[in-house]
């Protein structure tokens, strides 16, 4: 289920959504590739450090400060949720 | 009702950055930027040269109100997160009563629920001395009788340096003077929720704790509420415990609850002081003038260990 966020760049989006799955697939030594749709903890077992590793490591590559405080964990379920968040709240570094 | 005559604390000024412990505690790059990016930890205090019989003294000796009421001090409890923090034959709390002049005193420690247990402590210490009012133990014509509750501890292995991913824990202590009807800091309402199946040793995943932290905290801090008949629009203020900025960021938004009304400051700083923070947050929050009479205030902590305990206090002021 995509975040109902408004006035997130699609391009941005598109952007954070390429450098999660990548960044996943090294994290968890995935030879498949991780889509937008994989549930993040149920299917992907994405635990809540390496959730937070996974922000750290998103910060550094696309140069930017990701809004953690504002961050409500049981409305991100999947990899595409987690990128809207991030899409919609960050700023640069 | 329990009330909270006097509180003290102390932490040695010598500190250690993230970047310093990280070497000796094993923790990678990558470990050190999220307790810094993320879990507002940059500093911890660890101080090799104060011995934990010191480091309790510290805080009674700055505990001034004690001065002279020794003689009221009915009983002395040492809240700690670890069982056991001296060899054989060493005991630090029989060493700080005899420095004190308090030997008379029935002296204990309590640690069965981790860093809860400064919350238990006070709980215990004020139903202990309701109980000798009530069994009319006491001497009528004496001063009212009072308990004294201590928590320090010293990071003295890495198990009580680091908690994996969450914490990194320092060196402080604290002081209480308890007595059964005082009017300083009444406690209004305690709530506590022991969950073994957490255990560290044999229980469900680190994962699944972590799942559940928030949520179960959220659950003794509304049950304490409800207990006191409060919301949580009532509280002036939340003293957490230090255990990092990300947890109880999450937890706001959980609870609904305005960040800048938990006092996070002493997170990045002063590391998570075991039984401790809620003591030293007080300490911050009196200095700053956060606090005034009859603000009520909301006390939180979680012990993981030998189980898990969350618990929640609520206070006026």
């Amino acid at each position: 289920m995509a975040l109902p966020e408004t006035g997130v760049d699609p391009e941005v989006r598109q952007r954070v959504v390429q450098a999660t799955t990548d960044t996943l697939a090294v994290l968890l030594e995935r030879d498949e590739p991780v889509t937008e749709g994989m549930r993040l903890m149920d299917e992907l077992m994405v635990s809540s450090l390496l959730g937070l590793e996974l922000l750290l490591r998103l910060e550094e590559q696309l140069d930017i400060q990701i809004d953690v405080e504002l961050m409500d964990q049981d409305q991100i379920h999947t990899v595409g949720d987690l990128a809207t968040f991030v899409a919609g709240h960050h700023r640069p570094a | 009702m329990t009330a909270l005559d006097a509180v003290a604390a102390y932490q040695p000024a010598a500190r250690l950055t993230v970047e310093d412990v990280a070497e000796t505690l094993g923790l990678t790059e990558m470990e050190v930027k999220l307790f810094r990016r993320f879990h507002g930890l940059g500093a911890v205090c660890v101080d090799p040269s104060i011995s934990l019989t010191d480091l309790l003294l510290g805080a009674a000796a700055a505990l001034e109100p004690l001065r002279g009421q020794e003689h009221r001090v009915r009983y002395v409890l040492w809240a700690r997160a670890f069982p056991t923090v001296a060899p054989h034959p060493l005991n630090p709390l029989a060493e700080v009563c005899r420095l004190l002049g308090l030997e008379h005193a029935l002296a204990f420690a309590v640690t069965q629920q981790s860093c809860a247990s400064s919350l238990l402590a006070i709980d215990l210490a004020g139903r202990l001395l309701a109980a000798d009012a009530a069994a009319g133990t006491a001497d009528p014509d004496a001063a009212e009788p009072l308990a004294l509750v201590l928590t320090g501890e010293k990071a003295f292995t890495r198990d009580a340096q680091l908690l994996p991913g969450m914490s990194l824990f320092s060196e402080g202590s604290s002081a209480c003077l308890v007595s059964a009807t005082g009017a300083r800091d009444r406690l209004l309402a305690y709530a506590c929720s022991q969950r073994g199946e957490f255990d560290t040793a044999g229980g469900v995943s680190a994962e699944e704790f972590q799942r559940q932290y928030r949520p179960l905290l959220a659950e003794v801090i509304h049950q304490a509420l409800a207990e006191a008949g409060l919301t949580l629009a009532d509280l002036r203020l939340i003293l957490p415990h230090n255990v990092n900025l990300v947890t109880w960021q999450r937890m706001c938004r959980l609870l609904g609850f305005p960040v800048d009304k938990v006092l996070l400051d002493n997170i990045a700083g002063n590391g998570h002081v075991f039984c401790a923070d809620a003591f030293l947050n007080y300490q911050t929050a009196c200095q700053r003038g956060m606090l005034q009479t009859g603000d009520r205030y909301l006390v939180a902590s979680v012990g993981a260990g030998h189980g898990a305990t969350f618990a929640a206090m609520v206070f006026e002021h």
